[in-house]
């Protein structure tokens, strides 16, 4: 018995100290992407000008269909619980409450997030994982590229381009869209359907997908290119791509509560 | 071997690698400018870290190599920005960005590195395609390219900033000497031209002997051969004929 206490103490002592371990290497990383910020006066906008309008066309508008369509279904979903369910409370003026509360505030900017990191945080680990193999990346540094603002700048703009565009169309998408659908079952003329809405928004939800536009657009990229960058071999490329898509999903729900809390607590 | 003093370009003195499966033991040499130099040796030699070595790759050594009289160990990160400029790198297996066409390979230092406009880059990467015969493959990407058409794509993305010191590893490995003539010859212009240097780190040190002024051979760590072409052409030095000639028995042995 108390092997097997000691046994699963170590077990925890090894995991404490790895998570302990990556928190000090990813704060390496964060510095040395803070230090890079010198070589930006020597940084041609030009030459990272094709990265950022590829990176934003695959995280932006490739993903758009995608996005649309489970805005719309989500959305529905939604609309349809919150009129069937919501009169029989006799609470069917707070729709327009809820539709902000569930779909604004937390579902639009949370699935589209989800969405960026499982199309294009995958993408962005993989594609760096393999240029490291492949000693691309160190022929960028010998042609004196510095690597971070080079690989890591581009894909943060566009992340934060795109997210922040593709959560406005999701939001659109789900209000309207889900409403066209809900009418299918239920009827709620669309000026009232309207009007709620715009009672319910504050400015505080507009400011709050701007913050959460931000964090994500930073944070996906930052994350799946530090994990990118990780394999040593071309055996451990799928285990980092792996690690980079669950750690940037645990770090997007962590900050989406801790975005909640701060704004609506 | 010494050169003029306003003629030095890299000096290495007494580089000590261990722990790897190369090393380096107390290696000595200065490189001048114009110089064209061939190093070799078998696997394990030590020849591998020569180029990233001189490149500043790695930092992980004993000793000194000086730029300008400049420790580049010590350089700051400005510093080695600069520094950086001033040599090319072919480096083995080509490392040619995948998601770039030859023509974006060949443009992305000037892009980076230059002031050029789009039209003075757009000329110069065209007169680099002509010159090494690229203009068929000028917008595919490296993954359709033909081994001499990467080595020559690789070359001139290399030489596009026109540097004082061209670094090159292994450059005709798996490659097929009939279609590498046209990297040869331009390297040959390359190396006559005054006042650039050449770095070769290769097995097949015959290939350079119309190219090269100076070889050097290494053999488990150290330099065992420092001389001209002509000293090199004699074969006197054993080591130097025991490889050349592949012979298996003398001062090396096969592992």
């Amino acid at each position: 018995m108390m092997q097997i206490i000691k046994k699963n103490i170590f077990i925890i002592i090894q995991k404490i100290d790895g998570i302990i371990r990556g928190i000090a290497d990813f704060n390496a990383y964060m510095k040395a992407i803070v230090r890079s910020f010198r070589s930006l006066r020597y940084l041609k906008i030009r030459s990272l000008y094709s990265i950022a309008v590829n990176q934003t066309r695959f995280t932006g508008i490739d993903a758009l269909p995608l996005v649309s369509w489970i805005a719309l279904l989500l959305g529905a979903t939604v609309i349809i619980q919150a009129t069937t369910n919501f009169p029989k409370y006799g609470i069917e003026s707070f729709i327009g409450n809820l539709l902000v509360i569930i779909i604004a505030r937390e579902l639009g900017p949370l699935v589209t997030a989800l969405i960026v990191v499982a199309r294009s945080g995958s993408a962005i680990a993989a594609e760096i994982a393999t240029q490291t193999q492949n000693r691309e990346i160190l022929s960028l540094e010998l042609m004196g590229i510095d690597t971070r603002m080079y690989i890591i700048l581009p894909r943060i703009v566009a992340s934060f381009v795109a997210i922040f565009t593709l959560i406005i169309i999701f939001d659109i998408i789900a209000f309207f869209g889900g409403y066209l659908i809900a009418l299918t079952s239920v009827y709620i003329p669309m000026g009232t359907f309207t009007q709620t809405l715009l009672d319910a928004f504050t400015f505080n939800d507009l400011l709050v997908t701007i913050t959460k536009s931000i964090i994500y657009g930073v944070l996906i990229p930052l994350i799946c290119c530090y994990y990118g960058l990780k394999p040593k071999s071309s055996f451990e490329i799928p285990i980092f791509v792996s690690k980079a898509v669950i750690r940037t999903l645990l770090v997007i729900f962590i900050i989406n509560a801790v975005i909640s809390i701060l704004f609506y607590f | 071997m010494e050169c003029e003093e306003i003629k030095q370009l890299i000096e290495v003195k007494n580089v000590t690698i261990e722990g790897g499966k190369q090393n380096l033991r107390n290696v000595s040499f200065n490189l001048c400018l114009g110089e064209d130099v061939v190093f070799f040796g078998a696997e394990d030699s030590g020849i591998d870290y020569i180029c990233p070595l001189l490149a500043h790759a790695f930092e992980d050594y004993s000793g000194e190599v000086l730029y300008k009289e400049q420790h580049i160990k010590h350089m700051d990160f400005v510093e080695v920005h600069n520094f950086r400029k001033i040599f090319g790198y072919l480096q083995r297996g080509y490392a040619l960005i995948s998601n770039m066409t030859v023509y974006e390979n060949i443009a992305l230092p000037l892009r980076y590195h230059t002031d050029l406009s789009e039209r003075e880059i757009h000329e110069l990467v065209d007169s680099l395609i002509v010159y090494l015969h690229l203009s068929h493959c000028r917008d595919l990407r490296p993954v359709i390219l033909t081994q001499s058409e990467m080595l020559r794509t690789a070359f001139a993305r290399a030489v596009a900033l026109d540097p004082d010191m061209l670094l090159i590893e292994h450059p005709l490995e798996g490659q097929c000497l009939w279609n590498a003539q046209i990297f040869l010859q331009a390297l040959q212009n390359r190396a006559f031209a005054p006042n650039k240097t050449v770095i070769v780190v290769t097995y097949q040190p015959l290939v350079y002997i119309d190219i090269a002024t100076r070889f050097i051979m290494l053999h488990e760590g150290s330099i065992v051969f420092d001389g001209t072409k002509e000293e090199f052409e004699t074969f006197e030095n054993e080591y130097v004929k025991q490889f050349v000639d592949v012979l298996p028995y003398g001062p090396m042995t096969l592992r």
